[in-house]
């Protein structure tokens, strides 16, 4: 009862295989010469490029947390939202770090997320990927990573900044495996790095062929399947849905591991340095180191999708009714050391537009801090050449929060940005204003920009978005 | 513990609950209707994913926990490195150290070990460690705990020769002509393979890490759960005696193999491999160009193996759609329930021999399993999810709070454990005293932040808390920081600790169209900014529940420290625990200090059903619905001791019977 892949193992060591002399994930960490390794050392394969049928090459979600200053309790107009034609328009106060971008952004007004019935913030960060009230779906960028995401070296990349901070049950999470499950995004970049860059996944030898220790690893997941499988059949319902999601999950890394990935696109210009910057356990969660981690953890996003490891990304900045102090971000506006100033404590700034009030300055200056650092990975993309582009004319960059004001905590209205060309699938620059529809019409022309046949998204989403794609 | 609620919990919370209060109340909501058992059922059949925290406790069984070889008594083990416990060689904690004295065949009365950590005592009577003869070895040994560092010793034989340890190579001049012997002690951090493993997660109010329906395995948890297995097949290949039950060149390398398949495969598993699996398993290893990668192999393949990372409650049918669980099954669930780690020597015998499908038979094992350390150990992790002290690790505090509050969140938890361990095995052991107990474990910072005197070292002492202040978990430093903000205590957080942690009232969450918030004055004090917004009777229609609770903790700042005034100002912490058992049945309990608090508390119905609730999820990998209240309320029929709530729980018959749900 040889396995057929056991075979194959036989067969490939008669054939003399050689021990990797390859990469070690400590040589890596370490990074003393920011050496520029070849995508072959990561046997993975340059795709062909999607960009020349049009289609997106690779999606980024970029959460932050508690809202933005939308129209007031009395009224004042929003400073989020951008006024004017389709073409022609001004972008809102909180928004203006997006103003050398906004030839590649698309903006929105009247977008919603419906009703949520489980109280506004926790019922929006449910629902905001998920598009599906209580988060009972799988959300948009996990649906994308099994899709479109599915051939990459890896299907998903979740990376989170003190996302886990006072989140211990993780139920304010926003990537959804599967109905209820939210998934933990990796807030450590080191291990993020590792994990990426270190010797995990495939090794190959000279000639491209899977090396000793890849194929003990596919050895090793292989009797895992079959393990699976018979576990699997003595089971229905949610412990066999769960094993489904085990064996999916085993698949990629075999892929990863036989190094039959297709690539998430590679830009042919993937330099591995070390990390910009490391943290001890402690500073992961210390506001004052909060905005290097960001920085980090975007350096990291776009390095991976540079180097074609994966075409799906979600990065989480904290979580909603943030405790996040971010009056402690040092060299920025919002430093204050003889003042705490939590996120979700200036997003209830009161009933208008009060800049003599201590929690409303707080807030546009924190709004546009995440609008600041928005910018700076579209920068980072743009930095990268690509095709005849670069990696920002090929991608879909989203940002997001789980209510519109941070005050009144209304869902219509939802305050996302899409930036980035989306490989010619998007018609970018331009305002987009609805009287109603659902967000969840956004993610299925999202999901047809990069190239799937979807058509309806969540709870009550059919249909693409009029006005997104070209 | 910090709830998602769409309003800065420091000043706004009270308006938005009583919205919810008001708008949100539906058929079923707890302020109006008690929770009851209604028709019994089984728990569901699950396949239940090893927490991180169970992950490192059993991989650190299977690879650094000795043999594992049976025994009778320490002499049958690797005495410098293991005991014997439970019929089974388990290796030594590091600061369990092994003094050895080889007598080299001559006979002598009496031995004995003086040093830095004793004083150099000259005889047993003056402090002198005795070390036992054990004959069938010739040897003379102790095994002492030692603190971590640099130690000094001598043997005294016969009370009268001094002699430094010859089987230890390091030494320094005595100052009289000889040598003592050195040992430096450093054991560090256990390395914890399952440290990077994602995080687990579960719905709200939960409370456990092992919600099983939340465990989903990802791409990433495939990942390091590999380079685990890898990590500890070479840790295994570098002492492969540590694993192998046989010598290759005695018995073939195919032989060997098989052996460990089934040796250790029986381990991994927690139930011997059927006949296919070991087949195909040993097919597999055959396949590797070495007995090494063979080995390597097998260990990697059980390790990342479904039947390893998840324990089954799935169970045989009985017909009918009812279920109940194997043997091995049971084994596992009492050594996870007790224990956090895989099954002993003596509990996989016992399954092999079925002997764990009675009552009395669970009881016998779980009164072995709860008088070993590994409980103590396994059910400190029960209280720190139990009282949701988590968020403190990643919480910061304001600087004029608390300037080193991470070192302080470290005394903290080691504080809960201990007191949580003490009142649960060696004081009175109730729910009642969890709540009340007046005895605590602070070292020198902790007492400072207490404003005890008398405690000067950085180890924790056992202390007498004064009467009339703190008692029981609620006066907790670590209990009253986790529910408060940065810079401020948070009465909301505080009562809704005490409603849905130690009561299991949960209050619903506020709608999405909060309206203004009205300004407070920027000089009152914490209770008098939250009195403003319940003065408005919309707000007080949920907030009678809530603010008169945590009011009551209010002399006690965002860190637990004791305080009189806040800000110039007197501080007002009376209290009143409205609706101990029903919210909405309209009863008053005035309090003055959390002492008090603590015996309304202990003498209520709902905390105790409350323990048992969250007895039950840890337990059971799953939040319990009306069906299994009836068994729930059973478990304190006898009292409110937590070993018995525990042996009560593993002999019901809902341990046993599971059913698809």
């Amino acid at each position: 009862m040889t396995s057929p892949f056991v075979k194959h193992l036989h067969s490939l060591r008669r054939h003399g295989l050689r021990r990797s002399r390859g990469l070690t994930r400590r040589a890596l960490l370490q990074g003393a010469a920011a050496s520029a390794l070849a995508i072959p050392a990561f046997g993975l394969l340059r795709p062909e490029a999607r960009a020349a049928s049009g289609l997106a090459e690779r999606i980024i979600f970029f959460y932050f947390p508690d809202g933005v200053p939308g129209p007031s309790q009395d009224g004042e107009a929003s400073l989020w939202h951008a006024s004017g034609s389709e073409s022609s328009f001004t972008l809102g106060e909180a928004l203006k770090g997006l103003e050398p971008w906004r030839d590649r952004c698309l903006f929105f007004n009247g977008l919603s997320l419906g009703a949520t019935d489980t109280g506004s913030h926790p019922g929006g960060a449910k629902k905001l990927l998920t598009a599906t009230d209580y988060g009972n779906n799988e959300s948009i960028d996990q649906h994308l990573s099994r899709t479109v995401g599915a051939d990459a070296w890896w299907r998903h990349l979740s990376l989170g900044v003190m996302a886990k901070a006072d989140n211990a049950s993780g139920d304010k999470l926003i990537s959804y495996v599967g109905p209820g499950s939210p998934l933990s995004p990796e807030d450590n970049p080191s291990t993020a790095f590792g994990l990426l860059f270190g010797d995990g996944g495939s090794s190959t030898d000279d000639g491209g062929e899977p090396d000793a220790t890849a194929l003990r690893r596919a050895s090793v997941l292989d009797a895992n399947l079959e393990d699976l499988e018979e576990l699997r059949a003595q089971l229905d319902g949610a412990e066999r849905a769960k094993l489904d999601l085990h064996v999916e999950a085993v698949r990629e890394v075999e892929q990863r591991v036989l190094g039959t990935s297709g690539g998430g696109g590679g830009t042919g210009s993937c330099e591995v340095p070390a990390l910009s910057d490391s943290f001890t356990s402690e500073e992961l969660y210390d506001p004052a180191r909060f905005p290097d981690l960001l920085k980090t953890q975007i350096d990291l996003m776009v390095l991976s999708m540079a180097c074609g490891l994966t075409r799906v990304g979600t990065l989480q900045c904290s979580h909603h009714t943030s405790e996040l102090l971010m009056s402690r971000f040092p060299g920025t506006e919002m430093y204050d050391p003889s003042y705490d100033m939590r996120s979700h404590q200036a997003s209830h700034y009161g009933s208008k537009h009060d800049w003599d009030k201590r929690e409303f300055k707080a807030f546009v200056q924190q709004r546009q801090y995440w609008v600041d650092q928005f910018a700076y990975l579209l920068e980072r993309l743009d930095a990268m050449p690509e095709g005849d582009g670069t990696m920002l004319d090929n991608s879909l960059v989203v940002l997001c929060t789980e209510v519109c004001d941070g005050n009144t905590h209304l869902h219509d209205n939802m305050p996302f940005v899409v930036a980035g060309g989306g490989g010619g699938a998007i018609n970018n620059g331009r305002l987009l204003q609805y009287g109603y529809e659902r967000h969840g019409k956004l993610f299925v022309s999202l999901a047809r920009a990069m190239g799937e046949d979807l058509w309806s998204f969540g709870d009550s989403a059919s249909g693409d978005l009029y006005g997104v794609l070209r | 513990m910090k709830r998602p609620f769409c309003l800065p919990p420091a000043l706004l919370l009270p308006l938005a609950l009583a919205l919810a209060c008001e708008r949100g109340r539906k058929d079923d909501d707890p302020t109006t209707e008690a929770e009851v058992c209604e028709a019994p059922s089984a728990p569901p059949r699950q396949l239940r994913l090893l927490t991180r925290r169970e992950y490192n406790r059993t991989v650190e069984d299977l690879f650094g926990g000795g043999s594992g070889a049976s025994c009778d008594d320490d002499a049958d083990c690797d005495i410098t490195t293991e005991s014997c416990s439970g019929g089974a060689c388990l290796a030594d904690p590091c600061t369990l150290h092994t003094f050895v004295f080889d007598p080299n065949g001559a006979s002598v009365g009496r031995v004995h070990v003086a040093g830095t950590f004793n004083g150099w005592p000259g005889t047993e009577a003056a402090g002198g460690w005795p070390m036992e003869y054990i004959a069938s070895l010739d040897l003379w040994v102790t095994k002492r705990a030692l603190d971590e560092g640099q130690h000094q010793y001598k043997f005294v034989v016969d009370e009268s020769t001094w002699m430094h340890d010859t089987a230890n190579g390091v030494t320094v001049d005595d100052g009289y002509g000889g040598y003592n012997s050195v040992l430096n002690l450093e054991c560090g951090e256990a390395e914890q393979v399952a440290a990077d493993f994602p995080s687990e997660t579960r719905p709200k109010g939960f409370g456990y890490d092992n919600h099983a329906a939340s465990a989903i395995v990802s791409s990433t948890h495939v990942e390091m759960y590999l380079r685990a297995a890898e990590e500890l097949s070479e840790r295994a290949l570098r002492d492969l005696p540590s694993v192998l039950p046989c010598d290759p060149d005695e018995l073939g390398e195919e032989a060997c193999l098989s052996a460990l398949i089934e040796e250790f495969g029986r381990r991994a598993w927690r139930r011997p491999l059927t006949a296919a699996q070991a087949e195909r398993l040993l097919t597999r290893a055959l396949a590797e160009d070495s007995f090494d990668d063979g080995v390597a192999v097998v260990i990697q393949a059980l390790l990342t193996s479904p039947y390893f990372l998840y324990r089954s409650e799935l169970g045989q049918g009985v017909g009918a759609g009812a279920y109940v669980l194997t043997d091995h099954e049971l084994a596992a669930a009492l050594s996870y329930t007790l224990w956090g780690t895989t099954p002993d020597e003596a509990l996989l015998d016992a399954a092999d021999a079925g002997e764990l499908h009675t009552a009395d038979e669970r009881e016998a094992a779980a009164r072995r399993l709860l008088a070993d350390p590994r409980a103590r150990a396994h059910l400190q992790d029960f209280a720190v999810m139990w009282l949701e002290i988590q968020s403190n690790e990643t919480a910061s505090k304001a600087s004029w709070v608390e300037d080193d509050f991470p070192a302080l969140r470290e005394d903290m938890e080691a504080e809960v454990r201990a007191f949580f361990e003490h009142v649960v095995f060696d004081g009175a052991g109730t729910v009642d005293s969890l709540l009340t107990s007046r005895t605590t474990y602070v070292d020198a910072d902790l007492a400072e932040l207490y404003g005890l005197t008398g405690v000067t070292g950085q180890s924790l002492e056992e202390v007498t808390l004064p009467e009339g202040q703190r008692g029981g978990v609620l006066g907790l430093g670590a209990v009253l920081a986790a529910t408060s903000h940065s810079d401020s205590s948070s009465p909301i957080l505080r009562g809704l600790f005490v409603r849905e942690r130690l009561l299991c009232q949960p209050l619903g969450t506020p709608p999405a169209d909060v309206p203004a918030i009205p300004e407070i004055a920027s000089d009152a004090t914490t209770r008098e900014r939250f009195e403003q917004h319940t003065a408005d009777p919309v707000c007080a229609s949920c907030h009678q529940y809530i603010d008169p609770v945590g009011f009551g903790f209010e002399a006690y700042d965002a860190v637990g420290r004791y305080r009189e005034q806040e800000g110039g100002k007197p501080v007002d912490a009376s209290g009143d625990m409205v609706d101990v058992e029903l919210m909405g049945a309209g009863t008053h309990a005035p309090f003055f200090t959390l002492g008090e608090l603590g015996e309304i508390l202990a003498e209520s119905d709902a905390a105790e059903l409350c323990f048992s609730r969250n007895v039950w999820r840890f337990t059971m990998g799953f939040e319990e619905e009306s069906g299994d209240l009836c068994a729930i309320e059973a478990l304190t029929a006898q009292g409110d001791d937590v070993q018995d709530l525990l042996i009560e729980l593993v002999t019901s018959p809902e341990f046993v019977q599971r059913e698809q749900r």
